[in-house]
């Protein structure tokens, strides 16, 4: 029987091809703008690569200081004394990495500038950041003690600097005057993970700021590492409790916020966050109310061409009731018939999706970003399509298969 | 006839009001697309108000910081006189961080008398800026030695900023800011500095002097022709013996323009391929639609050829039923973005949202015409004896 169906509706879908091809068009286009475009979210906010351990670790990236009495507020980094003060004396966390923000410097090869994003890490760093070695290994907690003049270069830098596939270990980069000897190349991080990313890392202990400074805002975020993943909620709250002891020294500002989160929501208190508000409802609110304004003109759109669609077989419907189908029987036919353009759709809508992440990792718009497709979003859209479709496919035919045969025939 | 048409149309209203529901949202996305289009088409008419192609940024961090105000003196002195030596250097400046084509930004509201001025730019830099920059002094004059003695701080504000706090009236020598502390002592053109498709805001400048050079860590370079990478390398040699604790950055203003404009452009490029493949979604939906129901209205038609009507005539009622259709929803969906200027949504001139509903109210009844043109015309192709004989 299911077969029967399946050869009805391929003769259907076939005899009105140009219906066919909107529905199919608007299907799967949509699955493919929704597909990029949560490629692109779950790239900037869930990707693994180097935090390998991120369900088990926190992230302190903002330090906000407020004056309620006169409306000062300054936000950004925290310096390295004050994580170092605060978050490196929790019990929770086995490990506390350490890193500044990215600073821009260059050198200059042969009179040509090599763009160098330059990071200052701790030694736990390494540890909690699992990068993968191309050549050589992390500095050492001596070496950073010492502040021996070492680094930890990228991919792209080493391809700079010392040319296509040239081995770099053990040779010297000048920048700023300054030689750093090369221990180790990892493989290249994309700019999004703004916690992470760097050309060339050193240690903390040759920054040219003065890491000892006892200011409380910095250039410096942290990473918390706790023994597992259960031990987070702990954590944070350990944080929590220490930061709310803080007294704030400091004639303009009387309360200060920091916060250890999860990774994503530390990505979007950075954009959004204002006090204890980290702003992460404000953000899926936000993308919610966009989605739907996106999904709605498609699915009018689906839902105008399907209702055209069935008016068209009303004659179709009363010659089975004549011959004796029941609404069960038809209702069934028709839910068959819009899996198969709905899955017909997804299936195209894959094929293109693949083709415009394939574009935009080859158009290189963002340096090193490697999108791929997350197939639980493709789930889930197929599903809203499948409503849709239903909707509006499904309950028109239901109550056409109510009507009297002969209405029904007479309707052509 | 326009009576009777609105009479078939509510004789379907169900069918019709999904139809209308759909041209209504797609003016609606329409209207926010060109909003945005017409926004930096205006902008990117206005000119950069500055010449950038031979100007490079200097930036040097962590800055020095000096014991005494003399040393200061002599060690930027020293600076600018290595600096102007270079045969290849026209005009140096030190500036504040929000130099041209960068993301940062530095602003608060200046007020003079009862006037008000919101999200005024606040830029730093030195007597060298015009020479630099290439900017015109319109009246008074730039910042000089002068001003060393200057008990009220002098500012130079730029034009649109003269605009709004002064009108028409006097600005030279007035006094603005809170309690009065700045001191009007020129004008000059508004500048781009964020891109070629940003709006030139209010600016005001102030004078780098001995209390806040020690801040700063950016100069701005003009230099000539004959300036090369090796040249490049010199100068990055030069600034890095004068500031051994610094890093050093050189950057192109060119360069810096191409990365800014990208942050406008690729947003703006997705937005229109997005939305370009909505419209042709929407137009084939549409088409398809419109198509079915001459279709389906075949016996109608053949009946009024039968009583007299022409193929002109039968394919003008069905147009104009559908232009009817987008212009109630038209109507509907101006009423909506009416209120975008009026309540001053997103702080953008109103010219702006006018002719954006403007163009999209045509782009919409040009949509309309082409996807019922075919059907229209296929119809009045019906010929009575045919269609009347198929009933």
């Amino acid at each position: 029987m299911l077969k029967n169906y399946f050869k009805i509706a391929i003769a259907v879908l076939r005899r009105r091809k140009f219906f066919t091809f909107i529905s199919l068009f608007g299907i799967s286009f949509t699955l493919t703008i929704l597909m990029v475009l949560t490629a692109f979210i779950d790239k900037v906010g869930n990707s693994k690569y180097p935090d390998k351990n991120r369900d088990r670790s926190l992230y302190i990236v903002q330090l906000e200081e407020r004056g309620e009495k006169n409306g000062y507020t300054s936000r950004g980094p925290s310096s390295y004394y004050f994580l170092n003060k605060y978050a490196g004396s929790l019990k929770t966390p086995v490990k506390v990495g350490i890193s500044s923000m990215f600073n821009f410097s260059s050198a200059y090869v042969n009179d040509k500038k090599i763009a160098i994003n330059f990071k200052y890490t701790n030694a736990d760093y390494w540890d909690i950041a699992e990068y993968d070695f191309l050549e050589g290994k992390p500095f050492s907690k001596v070496q950073v003690d010492q502040a021996a003049k070492v680094a930890v270069i990228s991919e792209d830098t080493r391809t700079a600097y010392f040319g296509a596939n040239q081995h770099a270990l053990g040779k010297y980069v000048e920048v700023d005057n300054i030689r750093y000897k090369v221990v180790g190349v990892v493989k290249n991080v994309p700019i999004t993970m703004f916690t992470f990313y760097g050309d060339m890392y050193l240690p903390y202990t040759l920054s040219k700021e003065d890491y000892r400074s006892k200011a409380l805002g910095g250039s410096y975020t942290a990473v918390l590492m706790a023994a597992s993943a259960s031990d987070v909620p702990k954590m944070a709250a350990e944080y929590a409790t220490a930061v709310s002891k803080i007294k704030v020294e400091s004639k303009d500002y009387d309360k200060l916020y920091s916060f250890a989160d999860p990774y994503f929501t530390g990505f979007v208190r950075i954009v959004l966050g204002r006090g204890s508000d980290s702003g992460i409802t404000t953000f899926y609110l936000g993308l919610f109310i966009f989605v739907v304004l996106f999904l709605m003109l498609p699915a009018i759109n689906l839902v105008n061409v399907n209702i055209t669609r069935i008016m068209e077989r009303s004659s179709e419907i009363g010659v089975r009731k004549a011959f004796g189908a029941s609404s069960k029987t038809l209702v069934y036919q028709f839910v068959v018939e819009n899996i198969i353009l709905t899955l017909l759709g997804g299936v195209i809508g894959i094929g293109f999706s693949l083709l415009a992440i394939a574009f935009v990792n080859a158009s290189n718009v963002i340096p090193n970003l490697e999108l791929t497709l997350n197939y639980l979003v493709l789930l889930y859209s197929l599903v809203v399509c499948l409503f849709f479709g239903l909707l509006s496919g499904v309950y028109p035919a239901w109550r056409m298969s109510r009507l009297n045969v002969v209405t029904a025939l007479k309707a052509r | 006839m326009l009576k009777h048409l609105f009479k078939l149309i509510w004789n379907k209203k169900r069918q019709n009001f999904l139809l209308m529901t759909e041209i209504l949202v797609s003016f609606m996305v329409i209207f926010a697309v060109f909003s945005l289009l017409v926004n930096y088409y205006m902008n990117y008419r206005k000119p950069m108000g500055f010449e950038y192609d031979r100007v490079w940024s200097v930036e040097y961090r962590p800055g020095v910081s000096f014991k005494t105000k003399d040393s200061l003196v002599v060690f930027y002195d020293n600076l600018r006189n290595k600096l102007n030596g270079m045969p290849e250097i026209e005009g140096i400046t030190f500036v504040s961080d929000n130099s041209p084509f960068t993301a940062n930004t530095r602003q608060s509201n200046v007020d003079y008398k009862k006037q008000h001025a919101r999200s005024v730019n606040w830029y730093d830099a030195d007597s060298g800026y015009p020479n630099t920059m290439k900017v015109k002094v319109l009246e008074g004059r730039w910042f000089g030695k002068q001003d060393d003695a200057a008990t009220v701080k002098p500012v130079v504000i730029n034009q649109q900023l003269r605009n709004e706090l002064f009108g028409a009236g006097k600005a030279l020598g007035e006094r603005i800011g809170e309690e009065q502390r700045f001191r009007v002592v020129g004008v000059v053109n508004d500048i781009k500095d964020k891109g070629d498709f940003s709006s030139p805001g209010n600016g005001m400048y102030q004078r780098l002097d001995t209390s806040n050079l020690g801040w700063v860590n950016k100069l701005l370079v003009r230099v000539s022709a004959k300036a090369d990478p090796a040249f490049e390398s010199r100068l990055y040699r030069a600034m890095s013996n004068s500031f051994k604790n610094s890093n050093i950055d050189i950057n192109h203003l060119t360069a810096k323009l191409e990365d800014i404009n990208k942050q406008t452009l690729i947003p703006m490029i997705i937005l229109l391929i997005v939305a370009g493949f909505l419209i042709i979604n929407v137009a084939l939906g549409l088409f398809g639609v419109l198509w079915y129901n001459i279709n389906s209205r075949r016996s109608e038609i053949g009946l009024r050829r039968a009583i007299g009507a022409t193929g002109k005539n039968v394919s003008a009622q069905l147009v104009t039923e559908s232009v009817i259709l987008a212009t109630i929803s038209l109507v509907i969906g101006s009423f909506f973005a009416a209120q975008f200027p009026l309540l001053n949504v997103f702080d953008l001139q109103s010219g702006v949202y006018v002719t954006a509903i403007l163009l999209s109210v045509v782009f919409i009844y040009l949509l309309i015409l082409a996807c019922s043109l075919y059907p229209g015309k296929q119809a009045a192709a019906i010929y009575p004896a045919i269609a009347l004989h198929e009933e």
